[in-house]
């Protein structure tokens, strides 16, 4: 009944306001950092620098869109980063034995949606804690893949596949363009479909919704699979942007992923957040080290910097929230 | 056929027991799988090894540059009782406990490529992080004919290599009154992060005649970053990397500083060995710095398990 109720037109013009409102607090906060940088530095809001900044937040923003959903259905995915890795060396290694592009996009997204898929059967069926199935999941990538590659890099890549991070279509880049095909899809799916309203209601409580009859094991599977492909994606697009790939090279990117969600209104506790809100997260990250680059500050006050400003853009948020 | 399967499993037994008679083992310790210059160093210490008919056992944090990790690895060899351990201490500071239970076990310990704060070792190996550094940006310098707007890509702050390099590219500046350096800031040492943050500073600084990376990785990320916006700009780094070297060999990197992992694998080992066999050995070797470019990289072309290790004579030669 309440399943059937999720979907219905009535509930979703509820809950979209406040969603809404929320996102455009988060919006507003965002702005107010990107006013302050204008004034720092001229060159800010120039278009090549802003053009600049969103395919720099590309790549964040496809693991945290994939993040996204696990987070709404109360999980979360910790192998996302070590995905990224083995699935850029998979792939980069068929490509440069093959030639062939299309085979190792299929192996990336490919490798990446199956990990992902392991990690949702260790949740569903073997019933493990997510954190700790994905956590032992990164150490399993890591192992396999730095056997795999044993300190090497593979690198130099065709032309054509280089596009995906590289090129530009009708002058946007084309990592910026895929951005903007998973926030519109991934929204619209999460928004307007019953899958989708289904996710938010396991992440919000989880018996409810098996009591009202909801899939919850089927939906769980999917949000995972989806965020182990994002990463797949991810992986994909490093590749072709580096033109290089190394056992470690997503280490770096799950906390920031997480904390891109956060950032943008994703609660820890599942049923509560949007893909719109992780990329203004992912496009406040970003931000605040491109303007650090472009201030010049010097290396030795950054990472203080960064902490300060992701807590009081957080800060602001919330706080023109509560004034409302 | 059970008592040919007997004979066998005897025979093979007594063939192992009898090299393991023979062959000194050495614990090799290094900070990380994920480094190709540790792979050259393992690799280097392998090839040592061979030479000299004595065996390596290579210990890696799982974890890459794992305090914790190393730290038990290290209580693990105690037991086991190797002839001697060659150490890159995962951190220069922190392991010195380690060393120190090393020094009461009594095995003898030749610190590699990381010059521990402490401890008591047979000798260090390694390079010179600071004159490398220096004699890469000299080569740099010296192309552009002694003018030009600079960028420096930072490694990752508060470690003793970064730190040394960028003192080597600072220093090399201060000869060349004429160069003028822009903005310094940090890459981490990544791949990722040296073609973002080129990408930024592009924004502020249009003019950029060169880029001086302080690894590798960095370098490349860079070259890609120019690319990007079309320009030809001319770039350095630091370690010789496979990558590096193909770079230089395309024209598109002017020039890394050869850390040569290969070399300082061999000569900690052919150290811990000598050492073992109380043979003479130099208390430090450093490597004199080599610069890779245009002119000779073909000397570095090769796959490196086609490179051999120098002879003690042509190590202390240098």
């Amino acid at each position: 009944m309440i399943a059937g109720g999720l979907a219905s037109p009535r509930v979703r013009n509820i809950a979209l306001p406040a969603t809404l409102l929320r996102l455009f607090y988060r919006l507003l906060a965002t702005l107010l950092l990107c006013l302050a940088l204008s004034i720092a530095s001229e060159q800010f809001l120039t278009v090549g620098n802003i053009l600049n900044v969103l395919r720099q937040a590309s790549l964040l923003f496809f693991i945290a869109s994939g993040l996204t959903l696990v987070l709404l259905s109360a999980g979360l995915d910790l192998s996302v980063g070590a995905n990224v890795g083995l699935s850029a060396c998979l792939a980069g290694t068929a490509i440069k034995a093959t030639g062939l592009p299309l085979l190792g996009a299929a192996i990336g997204l490919g490798s990446g949606a199956a990990i992902g898929l392991l990690n949702g059967l260790m949740v569903t069926t073997l019933r493990i804690p997510s954190f700790i199935a994905t956590y032992g999941m990164l150490w399993v990538l890591h192992g396999v893949a730095y056997s795999y590659m044993a300190g090497q890099a593979v690198y130099g890549f065709p032309r054509a596949f280089r596009q995906i991070g590289t090129g530009y279509v009708a002058g946007i880049p084309v990592p910026v363009l895929l951005m903007l095909v998973i926030l519109l899809v991934g929204s619209g799916f999460l928004r307007r479909t019953i899958w989708g309203q289904q996710i938010y209601a396991i992440g919000a409580n989880a018996t409810a919704a098996r009591l009202s009859g909801v899939p919850v094991a089927r939906r769980l599977l999917l949000v995972y699979i989806a965020s182990g492909a994002m990463a797949g994606l991810a992986s994909l697009v490093f590749l072709a942007r580096l033109n290089s790939a190394e056992a470690d090279i997503g280490d770096a990117l799950t906390l920031p992923a997480i904390a891109a969600a956060l950032i943008g209104g994703t609660s820890l506790f599942g049923g509560v957040g949007t893909l719109a809100g992780s990329l203004l997260g992912a496009l406040t990250l970003t931000i605040v080290l491109n303007g650090m680059n472009l201030l010049a500050i010097d290396a030795s006050f950054q990472p203080l910097v960064t902490g300060v400003i992701v807590i009081l853009a957080v800060l602001l948020d919330m706080r023109l929230r509560r004034s409302e | 056929m059970r008592s040919l399967l007997a004979a066998l499993i005897l025979g093979v037994t007594c063939a192992a027991s009898a090299a393991l008679a023979d062959d000194e083992v050495i614990a090799v310790f290094t900070k990380n799988q994920t480094n190709p210059f540790f792979t050259a160093e393992r690799l280097g210490a392998e090839v040592a090894a061979k030479q000299l008919h004595a065996r390596v056992i290579q210990y890696v944090p799982t974890q890459p540059d794992s305090i914790g990790e190393q730290m038990s690895q290290i209580d693990d060899v105690i037991v086991k009782k190797p002839a001697a351990v060659v150490l890159v201490p995962v951190d220069y500071k922190a392991m010195v406990p380690g060393v120190d239970r090393l020094n009461a076990a009594n095995i003898p310990v030749v610190d590699a490529t990381d010059r521990s704060a402490g401890g008591k070792f047979v000798a260090f190996i390694g390079g010179n992080d600071y004159e490398l550094a220096k004699a890469t940006a000299e080569r740099l310098f010296h192309e552009m004919d002694g003018k030009g707007k600079v960028i420096v890509l930072e490694g990752v702050r508060g470690t003793l290599t970064n730190a040394d390099r960028l003192r080597g590219f600072h220093d090399a500046m201060q000869a060349y009154p004429n160069i003028k350096l822009l903005a310094s800031q940090p890459a981490n040492y990544q791949r990722l992060n040296g073609l973002q943050v080129t990408e930024n500073l592009l924004q502020s600084f249009p003019d950029v005649d060169a880029v001086l990376a302080a690894n590798d990785a960095m370098a490349i990320g860079a070259i890609d970053a120019l690319e990007g916006e079309g320009r030809k700009t001319l770039v350095i780094g630091i370690n010789g990397t496979k990558e590096a070297i193909d770079a230089i060999k395309a024209g598109k990197m002017l020039a890394s500083g050869d850390y040569d992992g290969f070399q300082q694998g061999c000569l900690a080992v052919i150290t811990a060995i000598r050492a073992v066999r109380h043979e003479p050995v130099r208390p430090e070797l450093v490597l004199h710095p080599v610069v890779i470019d245009r002119s000779n990289y073909r000397l570095f072309d090769k796959p490196i398990e086609q490179r051999s290790c120098p002879t003690w004579e042509e190590a202390i030669g240098h």
